[in-house]
């Protein structure tokens, strides 16, 4: 423990910490505009300048370390000249646009220059003229720019992307892309939130407001299950920007692309405004009453017929855990039936059914901060910092602090880059990967620290005999030495995670893959916290455990979607499975062949021009409510902004159907609601460790006729339903693609934005293709979200979890 | 005196190992080879070598923190940036002596268990670099170099690694990041080079002469080496000598010889008889000095006691034609030019410092510049990242200290003391 004092204060510090920790641990002021709470110290400003007695100089505080029986003064006369000194030189050359810039009044400048005094102007500069740069999302006027260094290092050092950088020297640094290009990253906007001034603004936010005439609201991301708090600003009922702010949240003020720029997916076109019925094949708009009475009255009349579970309904990973609560509580009680499942189905689901064959537990909520002070991070065929971006920042972090980071990858994704060791490996292949490091243990190739006492030892052994590393080297590709070195080291680390996800957007990936990881950890002595598999969306762990699924005999998603005539009535709430579920004609057909379907949902999805009935939902922000997080941690989400038309929040329009149908569900405001939820048993389980051998073979393999592998998936900017809707995020993309390696453009025929035809065994596709060294030959890698590509028309389900990897050719468009 | 460090130079064939072997060279090497490391360290610190790139920081102290570091691998890096105006005193060693620095890089990486070792040179300095090659060409050839030096059973590799023209990468932070390949910047210390300096290992920069004073120390033992000059700071030292003298040139001459002594006798007096105004003693970033200090000794001791610094050793004479306000000028134009960009008070207030030392150059200088110009360099003193802004502001103060009347009469007549004198 370090004793220091600051201004007469006796202090105590651990080591390591700067002066400025120890001061703002404290609530003791020291100005700074270069420092930042994730960066490593820059010490450039010279503001947050200190005296410590017995030093000639004046000391920077944030890069001074604190040391024993230092006496520290943040306030004297000198260095109030100091500051006003360095303000006064940041300020000579600076515009003074401040009339015209977005960041007046939280500006850092500003404030400083008005705290510590009007400069006397003793010196005029020339102003500097650059001009300002423009990208899809991110403004930069550099003439602003007082060269903190922040956002270049928050965009290295923090985010891993290294897209600016300072360039020129002295006086006429700036900061840039390489060679003065167009910014041209990932478009996370974190260098925004960590500018100072206003030379870095969010485009979408240009001249739109003053900052004094802002509301904030905090609330939770709608995308994925990172469920980071995003910081709303509203002005006259509308959200015109968000922000991340420092130290708040899971996710401390660190936001994604998706997070910061795509909450106007609200303000999409698509938007519902209005009940429609389907009359004549047409749809037309109707008063509630008279929706909510031809539902309940077509819902009635085919129970009566057919019986209960003649009706089925499909949750939603992104509403509301109330809305729901909801769906099930009206499903089981006004409708009377089982038939009640969500996308997790095809992903999520998986997870939780392999955790519990092996551990033996029902849920296995990650922690994000899990990979940081591990000795060796695994990351299984999963891009995390496209799906969960928040969460992989700690991979990179964990690398940052030396772990070593073990990439297991067929493309060259942001982790791989960073990654201490990238084993290339074949695509959907990882099981095998997997199951040779669970035969390797067992071989004694190293020694295992801890007894094994799970059971089916014996199964194990034998269900990995053939996985010896010149097999798996064979089956995935990774040179048999690559394959031995990483199982070496993963096996004798000290401690250790295995990190994937499996998500209903994914292919390569499945139940095998997930028993394999969970053996292996097993096997290590490691429990569940070991194996980090997050929940894909906002809410998709929450829809879960609010029992949206069948609990009982009911069918679930595959017994309803891909069983043609299984069911005569679907209930479909936030969800948009022709596009967003694999093989899109046979879903196609199911709904077809319905009696009756009703949508509920914010927006004219795919699915809702097949419906019958169409219910318009308020969305996110409009509406009150809670996500659970992937850590299993319920936030709530405040209403912001009025509800667009018509529409109403989801378990409000469940109960006011229920009524209708005679059932009561109670009074059910929102707190009688969530008082029921927060009352739900929990979902427990004890851990009883087994083993569970896990098969590997590719359900369809590449061959002569299909010669290539189609891997699918989530991007950076992109993730389903609600981002397409978004007018920023589309901005940077909005066209449907395919990448494949450059080898096969060359093999194929296949041209950089030209057109291609993708043939699966199921029906084929058109699509613009773009070359891209991130992706090894043999494979094609597609996005899945952009409705007009179909791509989920290529794919397959596979009911028994399985990875649903699809082999496809490739046909030039001549 | 007798040379040590620019022995052989007048010969011809000086910068060949044939010339050096011949007389005596790399002797010392076999010796160190008998030595323990740590004993070489030690002998280091009894020889008391102080830094010739500048600091004058203790060699054997730098050196014994980095071989204390646990760390390994280790590198030694020679500084021969040498981008100072006024600075040219490395340069002769390293076109006509290349051997001599070889010779004393090994035995330093062989006292610090290093194997791996650069120079980082000036990028302007393309004979030089020629030179070099040839020089680390022929150790190689010769055993000096490579994976057992002179059959030790030690393994020493050595390249150039040639910088881009920044001033900054002199300064050993910034010079490691721009031998990693990144923006040379400087870096916060602590922690030291010594401990986390090229690659995150430790690392320990030395300037071109130091390292030519190593085989030195090695063969007359630090008893010896400790007669040459002053004993506070012993050794020799090369002097770059410019601007009025007759003789201009860098001269080799015992630490702590009187000023007046380099001027008069070795580079000839000032031009043309004429009266001595100013001196700079050690580079441009070193204040400037008037006539009354000419008996100072030249070292790290003596100089700070009047005001100013032994830097380099880059003595600069100016004599009574030369305008003070236009050498404080263009000084400035260098440090803004060179200034990194990194803080603030240097990035901001090179060029405002300029600015105003431009006006009055040019007659348009106003009442209360000079307190201005003052007012802004005690800003700067001391709250800069690095010496560098500390340098240009110690020139503005050094100048006005001295000769503010010279510059109060641009102010009131707009037109040079010099010229109308
Ligand atoms: C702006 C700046 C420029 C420098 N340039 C040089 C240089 O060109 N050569 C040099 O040897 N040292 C230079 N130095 C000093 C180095 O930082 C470092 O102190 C020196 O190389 C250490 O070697 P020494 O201990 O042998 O003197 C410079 C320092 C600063 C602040
Ligand atoms: S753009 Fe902003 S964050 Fe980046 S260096 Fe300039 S002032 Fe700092
Ligand atoms: S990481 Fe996930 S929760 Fe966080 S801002 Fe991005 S999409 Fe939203
Ligand atoms: S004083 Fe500051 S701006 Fe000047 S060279 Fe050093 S670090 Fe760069
Ligand atoms: S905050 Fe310390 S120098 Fe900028």
């Amino acid at each position: 423990m370090i004793e220091l004092t600051i201004n007469g204060r006796k202090l105590q510090a651990r080591k390591g910490m700067t002066i400025l920790d120890v001061a703002r641990e404290n609530n003791i002021y020291i100005p700074h505009l270069c420092w930042d709470r994730r960066l490593k110290p820059y010490g450039g400003c010279r503001l947050c300048l200190v005296e410590v007695e017995g030093q000639r100089k004046l000391m920077a505080s944030c890069s001074s370390p604190a040391e024993n029986g230092m006496v520290v003064h943040t306030d004297t006369p000198a260095l109030r000249k100091a500051r006003k000194t360095v303000l006064e030189l940041l300020l000579v050359h600076h515009p003074l646009d401040c009339p015209i810039c977005d960041k007046a009044g939280e500006c850092s400048l500003q404030d400083l220059a008005y705290k510590y005094g009007p400069s006397q102007s003793r010196f005029y500069g020339e102003r500097k003229h650059d001009p300002e740069a423009t990208s899809p999302l991110i403004d930069r006027n550099p003439n602003r720019c007082i060269l903190c260094g922040r956002c270049v290092r928050v965009c290295w050092e923090h985010q891993g992307v290294g897209a600016i950088n300072l360039i020129g020297r002295g006086f006429k640094t700036k900061v840039s892309p390489a060679f003065e290009e167009t910014l041209d990253c990932e478009f996370c906007g974190q260098c925004i939130d960590a500018c100072p001034v206003g030379a870095l603004g969010a485009k979408p936010y240009k001249y739109r407001a003053r900052a004094w005439f802002l509301e904030s609201r905090d609330s939770i991301c709608p995308y994925c299950a990172v469920g980071c708090t995003l910081t709303l600003d509203v002005r006259e009922g509308r959200i015109l920007r968000v922000r991340g702010v420092d130290g708040k949240g899971v996710n401390r003020g660190d936001l994604c692309g998706k997070g910061r720029f795509g909450f106007d997916f609200i303000y999409g076109d698509s938007r519902l405004t209005s009940p429609l019925i389907r009359t004549d094949g047409e749809l037309k708009e109707v008063s509630w009453e008279e929706a909510l009475h031809y539902v309940a009255g077509r819902l009635k009349a085919i129970k009566e017929e057919h019986g209960p579970d003649a009706i089925g309904a499909i949750g939603s990973p992104r509403t509301t855990l109330e809305d729901n609560y909801m769906l099930a509580r009206f499903m089981r009680e006004a409708v009377g039936t089982d038939n009640l499942d969500t996308s997790a189905r095809l992903g999520y689901a998986w997870v939780l059914k392999g955790v519990e064959e092996t551990y033996g537990i029902r849920l296995n909520p990650v922690r994000l901060d899990s990979p940081v002070g591990k000795d060796a991070v695994l990351v299984i065929e999963s891009d995390i910092t496209s799906t969960h971006p928040i969460f992989g920042l700690k991979f990179l972090e964990a690398k940052l602090n030396g772990s070593r980071l073990l990439v297991v990858e067929p493309r060259k994704t942001k982790l791989a880059r960073h990654a201490s060791a990238w084993l290339r490996i074949r695509p959907g292949t990882s099981t095998a990967f997997l199951n040779g490091l669970v035969r390797y243990a067992l071989a004694g190739g190293v020694h295992l620290k801890k007894e094994i006492t799970t059971e089916g030892l014996e199964e194990l052994q034998e269900s990995v005999k053939d996985y010896t590393p010149q097999r798996v080297s064979e089956m995935t590709g990774i040179a048999e030495d690559d394959f031995t070195e990483a199982a070496r080291e993963f096996i004798t680390a000290e401690s250790r995670l295995l990190a994937m996800t499996v998500s209903a957007a994914e292919n390569q990936k499945g139940i095998e893959t997930v028993r394999a990881a969970a053996n292996l950890l097993m096997l290590l002595g490691e429990g569940p916290e070991a194996l980090q598999i997050p929940a894909d969306y906002s809410n998709t762990y929450g829809a879960w455990l609010m029992g949206v699924r069948p609990l009982g005999k009911g069918r679930d998603l595959y017994g309803m979607l891909y069983s043609p005539g299984a069911v005569r009535a679907l209930y479909v709430m936030g969800e948009d499975p022709l596009v967003t579920m694999p093989d899109a004609d046979r879903i196609e057909e199911a709904l077809k062949g319905l009696d009756l379907l009703i949508v509920q949902d914010i927006r004219m999805s795919e699915t809702a021009k097949l419906a019958d009935v169409i219910l318009p939902a308020a969305s996110w922000a409009e509406k009150e409510g809670t996500f659970m997080n992937a850590e299993g941690l319920p936030q709530p989400v405040p209403k912001v902004v009025a509800a667009t038309g018509d529409s109403i929040a989801d378990w409000m329009i469940l109960r006011n159907l229920a009524r209708l149908m005679g059932h009561d569900l109670g009074s059910m405001d929102l707190e009688t609601l969530q008082d029921e939820i927060s009352g739900l048993p929990p979902e427990t389980g004890t851990q009883r460790w087994r083993f569970a051998p896990s098969d590997w073979r590719l359900k369809e393999g590449p061959d002569a006729e299909y010669p290539v592998v189609l891997v699918t998936g989530n991007i950076m900017q992109h993730s389903g339903a609600l981002s397409v809707m978004s007018k920023s995020l589309s901005h940077v993309l909005s066209d449907a693609f395919v990448q494949i390696s450059p080898e096969d453009a060359a093999k194929f025929g296949v041209e950089d934005g030209g057109f291609i035809r993708i043939v699966s065994r199921r029906d084929s596709v058109f699509i613009k293709a773009r070359v891209s060294d991130e992706i090894p030959e043999g494979m094609l890698f597609v996005p899945v979200h952009f409705a007009h590509a179909r791509v989920n028309a290529l794919t397959f389900a596979s009911p028994d979890g399985t990875a649903h990897l699809t082999a496809v050719r490739l046909e030039p468009k001549a | 005196m007798e040379r040590f460090l620019l022995k052989n130079i007048d010969s011809p064939d000086s910068a060949g190992i044939g010339e050096y072997l011949r007389t005596g060279g790399y002797a010392s090497l076999k010796k160190a080879f008998g030595m323990e490391p740590a004993d070489i360290i030690a002998e280091v610190k009894a020889a008391g070598l102080r830094g010739r790139g500048g600091a004058g920081f203790p060699t054997g102290m730098k050196w014994d923190f980095a071989s204390r570091d646990p760390k390994f691998p280790k590198y030694l890096i020679c500084n021969a940036d040498e981008g100072e105006p006024g600075t040219f005193k490395d340069r002769p060693i390293l076109e006509k002596n290349p051997h001599l620095l070889i010779e004393g890089m090994v035995i330093s990486a062989y006292a610090l268990k290093s194997e791996r070792g650069y120079i980082y040179l000036r990028g302007e300095y393309p004979h030089a670099r020629a030179v070099l090659d040839k020089a680390i060409a022929e150790a190689y050839e010769a055993g000096f170099l490579g994976g057992d030096v002179a059959g030790s059973g030690f393994r020493f590799d050595l390249s150039v690694h040639q910088g881009a023209g920044a001033y900054i990468c002199g300064e050993e932070t910034a010079l490691i990041d721009s031998i990693e390949g990144r923006r040379g910047q400087p870096r916060i210390k602590p922690p030291f080079p010594v401990n986390v300096g090229a690659w995150g290992k430790p690392t320990v920069v030395n300037n071109v002469e130091t390292l030519a004073n190593i085989p030195l120390i090695v063969s007359m033992g630090a008893g010896r080496y400790s007669e040459i000059g002053n004993p506070e700071c012993p050794g020799p030292k090369l002097f770059s000598v410019s601007c009025c003298v007759e003789r201009p040139g860098v001269y080799e001459l015992p630490m702590g010889i009187p000023l007046r002594e380099i001027i008069y006798e070795h580079a000839g007096g000032v031009r043309g008889g004429r009266e001595l105004k100013a001196v700079i003693p050690g580079g441009i970033s070193t204040p400037v000095l008037t006539p009354d200090v000419l008996d100072c000794p030249m070292d790290f001791v003596n100089l700070p006691k009047r005001g100013s610094m032994l830097g380099s050793g880059a003595v600069m004479v100016f004599d009574d034609t030369v305008c003070l306000v236009r050498v404080c000028w263009r000084a400035m134009r260098f440090f803004e030019h060179e200034s990194c960009g990194k803080c603030t008070p240097c990035r901001e207030g090179t060029g405002w410092m300029r600015n105003i030392l431009e006006r009055m150059e040019g007659g348009f200088g106003r009442d209360g510049d000079i307190e201005l110009l003052q007012d802004i360099a005690r800003s700067i003193m001391g709250k800069t990242f690095c010496p560098l802004g500390d340098g240009a502001a110690g020139v503005v103060l050094g100048f006005l200290r001295n000769f503010s009347d010279e510059f109060m009469y641009h102010i009131t007549n707009k037109k040079c003391l010099a010229e109308s004198g």
